[in-house]
Formats: structure tokens, C-alpha cells, sequence
């Protein structure tokens, strides 16, 4: 069953990512990597790794992710 | 979609499909010998049962391997000097703020104790169970990042940031030192630290001491850089 | 049969294989992104993509279904029977490391917006290229 788990989550995942990278339009790019880094805290649990899964949200679903939003906004792409 | 210039992406495609074979390969025939690898990571459990804290990779980032920790906190540095260094003056930036409505205002004041309350939880309680100081400092600047978007004249005080992550910075290095001094090596462990203290909140010696300053001095960089981030004067 | 084919999904062998192709993938996808995107912040993007594929790759192959966190919790009194926390040590520090390095790379690229006004990267005359 883990097994299973793990390999639905990597298939979400690069499939999300595929559609982060190709996007037009920048916000939506930043919102869909958020959703990469939602999949890989749930794989750092599974993994039994539980420091690294809250560094992981912590960091890169909140804070790398905002600074990104807050950038565009001074590049005058906000939308 | 338009590629940039005539780059091969097929090669590039064939060089990765390659690549993961190999590594697939690999990975699975080392599986098959995993019985007669003796792996780092049982030895240094056995020493953390004597001398350690309940938290095993709390233990290995902040005494085993407590030096690199000290270069990363160095490279968070310079990473929040260079971001300092391009904001040209510190006029206040009133103007690139909106006013917010008051949902927002009324539901970030709220919020904001709770979140600074479950970061320094987070931060102290890093020893025992999941966390620490790294964690613990991150979530204390997004609560700030959360003030700052909501209030159109408010801005983190200067002076008590600096001198907050000054102190943080010299006060580690100053224990590694008293650790030399004292035990001849460096982040040597000086504190009383018994065995059967093992799962209280005082136990481990300096371990939660150290992973404090750490959290005081990611937090105070993290609200800085943020800061900096939002404000950017327009005009050169 | 439906039993059996869980079973078979349970096995170490399969489960590495599967974080292998899965990380290995998503390091793929990164990579297509860095080579055909030209705006400066999807490139980062695709940096930090990259960065979380090789962070996953880590940790994946050196994880057992029986051995648990390496944490003291409720039920355990003894070192024993735990992942191996060194690997997780390096990941965390990585982490961290990657978000300075974002923070810093997308201050640089605000900086050079406001001198030239471009953030196209075939647009970028000042090498001579």
C-alpha cells in the first residue's frame, strides 16, 4: 500500500510539474511549483522523515514561494 | 512553444532517459548487498543512547556535525548582506503599499500571537520532538510577512533586528569557544548532561541552547530579507 | 490477486525502483524547463525543481518499510530499529541553503530589471553573444 501511495504522488507531482514550467502566466507558474513542494512534503512523511517534512513546508510551500510572488509584483507582471 | 535557439533537446532527452536507467540499475543491484554494509548511522546512534538528546537529528545537526551548521548559518548571512546591499536608501515605502481591507487587518492581528506563540514552542521544544531552531525561525518570519502585507505603516525596528542577530551570531561562536576551553574541542558539551534526563525539557547540555540562538538569528535574517523584498525604492 | 499485487508493490526492491524513476523523472522535467523557458524567474523555477528531485532521490533510497523516525517517542526506550538521521541532517541543511540562494538570485534579477527594463535572457546583449 505504500508503495502504491508513492507512486501516485510522484505521478501527481510530475505532472504538476510539467504544468508549472509550461504556463504564460507567471502567478499561476508560483502556485502550481507550491503544489510540488505540497507532494514532496507528503513523500518526506512517508519517507519516516519528519524534520525534513517541516523544513520542507515550512520553506519552500511558504516562504521561497511568497518571496517569488512578492518579486513579480516589482517586475510588473502581476496579474 | 518557442525554443530559445537551436539547442539538440532530443540529445539532451536521449542523455536523460540514459542516465536514469543506469542510476535504476545501480540502485537495485545495491539493495542486494545491503546486509554487509555497515552503515555510519548505527554507530552514531549508539553513541547518542550515551551522550545525546531525544531527537536524533537534532542531536547530529546542532553537536555531531555542529561546525557545518556554523557555515550555513555564515551563508545565510551573506545571502541576507547581498539582498541589504542593493536597497539603495531606507526611505519608508508608504507608497508601494495599498491599503488593505479590514478583514484582512482584524484576522492578522489575530493571528499574529498565535503564530509567534507556535514558532517559539517549535524552536524551544526542538530537542524532543520534531522541529527546531531552523523551523521554528522561518515561521516566526512569515507571521511578520503576514504583518507586513496587512498594515500599510508598519515596519520591523531596525536596530532591535541587528542587534538581535549580532548577539545570536557571536554568542555561538563564544559557546564553541568555552567549549574548546573547557573540554578541548570545539562545541564540546559542558553542560551537565545526564542519561536519565533523557525527554525532559532541560536535558542534552548545550544542544537546546544552541538550537535557540540558531532560530533567534534565521528568524531575525528571514524577517529582514523579507522586509527588504517589499520595500524597494523606485527612483535610483 | 489483489492481495498478491499489493504484496508485490511492498517489496524494497520496488519501492527504491520506483523513487529512482520518480525523482529521476521529475529531475527531467526541471532540466526540459532550464533549457526551453526564457524568462529569468522560470528558470529559478526550474532550479528549485531540480534541487527538491535530487533532495527526494536521497532520501528515498535509503528508506526501509520497518525500521521507523529516528526520534524517541511514545513506545520507544531504545536507540534501535531507526532510519539513519545523518542523511537527514544534509537534506535539511540543503534546504535552507536553496532558499538563500533563491532569495539572493531573485533580488539580482529585480536589480537588473530596474537597470535595463528586460528579463528576457535572449534579450541579454551584455556578453556579446
Amino acid at each position: 500500500m505504500t508503495g502504491l501511495i508513492i507512486l501516485a504522488t510522484f505521478v501527481s507531482m510530475i505532472v504538476v510539474a510539467f504544468a508549472s514550467v509550461t504556463q504564460k502566466s507567471l502567478p499561476d507558474a508560483i502556485i502550481l511549483f507550491m503544489g510540488v513542494g505540497l507532494g514532496s512534503v507528503i513523500l518526506f512523511y512517508l519517507f519516516q522523515a519528519p524534520d525534513v517534512a517541516m523544513t520542507e513546508a515550512v520553506i519552500s510551500a511558504g516562504i521561497s514561494s511568497l518571496i517569488f510572488l512578492m518579486a513579480l509584483k516589482h517586475l510588473g507582471e502581476e496579474s | 512553444m518557442n525554443f530559445k535557439r537551436d539547442i539538440p533537446v532530443r540529445t539532451y532527452s536521449g542523455f536523460a532517459l540514459s542516465a536514469l536507467l543506469v542510476l535504476t540499475i545501480l540502485t537495485i543491484l545495491l539493495q542486494s548487498s545491503v546486509e554487509k554494509i555497515e552503515r555510519a548511522g548505527d554507530k552514531l546512534l549508539g553513541i547518542n543512547a550515551q551522550e545525546g538528546v531525544a531527537n536524533a537529528v537534532t542531536s547530529v545537526v546542532v553537536y555531531f556535525r555542529g561546525f557545518d551548521t556554523l557555515g550555513e548559518i555564515a551563508v545565510l548571512f551573506i545571502a541576507a548582506l547581498g539582498i541589504g546591499l542593493m536597497v539603495s536608501s531606507h526611505k519608508s515605502a508608504q507608497r508601494h503599499k495599498e491599503e488593505s481591507n479590514f478583514i484582512l487587518q482584524t484576522a492578522s492581528k489575530l493571528l499574529f500571537p498565535f503564530i509567534t506563540l507556535f514558532g517559539v514552542y517549535v524552536m524551544i521544544y526542538g530537542h524532543l520532538s520534531p522541529g527546531g531552531g531552523f523551523q521554528g525561525g522561518v515561521i516566526i518570519a512569515s507571521g511578520v510577512l503576514l504583518l507586513l502585507i496587512s498594515y500599510q505603516n508598519f515596519e520591523v525596528p531596525h536596530a532591535l533586528i541587528t542587534a538581535l542577530e549580532t548577539l545570536a551570531g557571536i554568542s555561538y561562536v563564544l559557546i564553541g569557544l568555552l567549549g574548546l576551553w573547557i573540554l578541548d574541542h570545539f562545541l564540546g558539551n559542558f553542560l551537565p548532561s545526564d542519561i536519565s534526563d533523557m525527554g525532559m525539557l532541560i536535558s542534552g547540555g548545550i544542544i537546546p541552547l544552541i538550537y535557540i540562538i540558531v532560530g533567534v538569528k534565521v528568524g531575525s535574517e528571514m524577517s529582514m530579507i523579507v522586509q527588504n523584498l517589499i520595500q524597494r525604492s523606485d527612483d535610483e | 490477486m489483489m492481495s498478491s499485487l499489493l504484496d508485490w508493490f511492498i517489496q524494497p526492491d520496488v519501492i527504491t525502483a520506483i523513487v529512482a524513476f520518480g525523482s529521476m523523472g521529475l529531475f527531467f522535467v526541471g532540466l526540459f524547463g532550464l533549457l526551453t523557458q526564457r524568462h529569468l524567474i522560470k528558470i529559478f523555477i526550474s532550479i528549485s525543481l531540480m534541487e527538491a528531485a535530487v533532495f527526494l532521490y536521497f532520501l528515498g533510497t535509503i528508506f526501509h518499510r520497518e525500521l521507523t523516525a529516528p526520534i524517541l517517542g511514545d513506545g520507544h526506550t531504545a536507540f534501535t530499529g531507526m532510519n539513519d538521521p545523518i542523511p537527514h541532517a544534509m537534506i535539511l541543511t540543503a534546504i535552507v541553503i536553496g532558499m538563500a540562494l533563491f532569495a539572493l538570485g531573485v533580488s539580482f534579477a529585480i536589480e537588473y530589471y530596474k537597470l535595463t527594463g528586460r528579463t528576457d535572457i535572449n534579450k541579454m546583449k551584455e556578453m556579446g553573444e
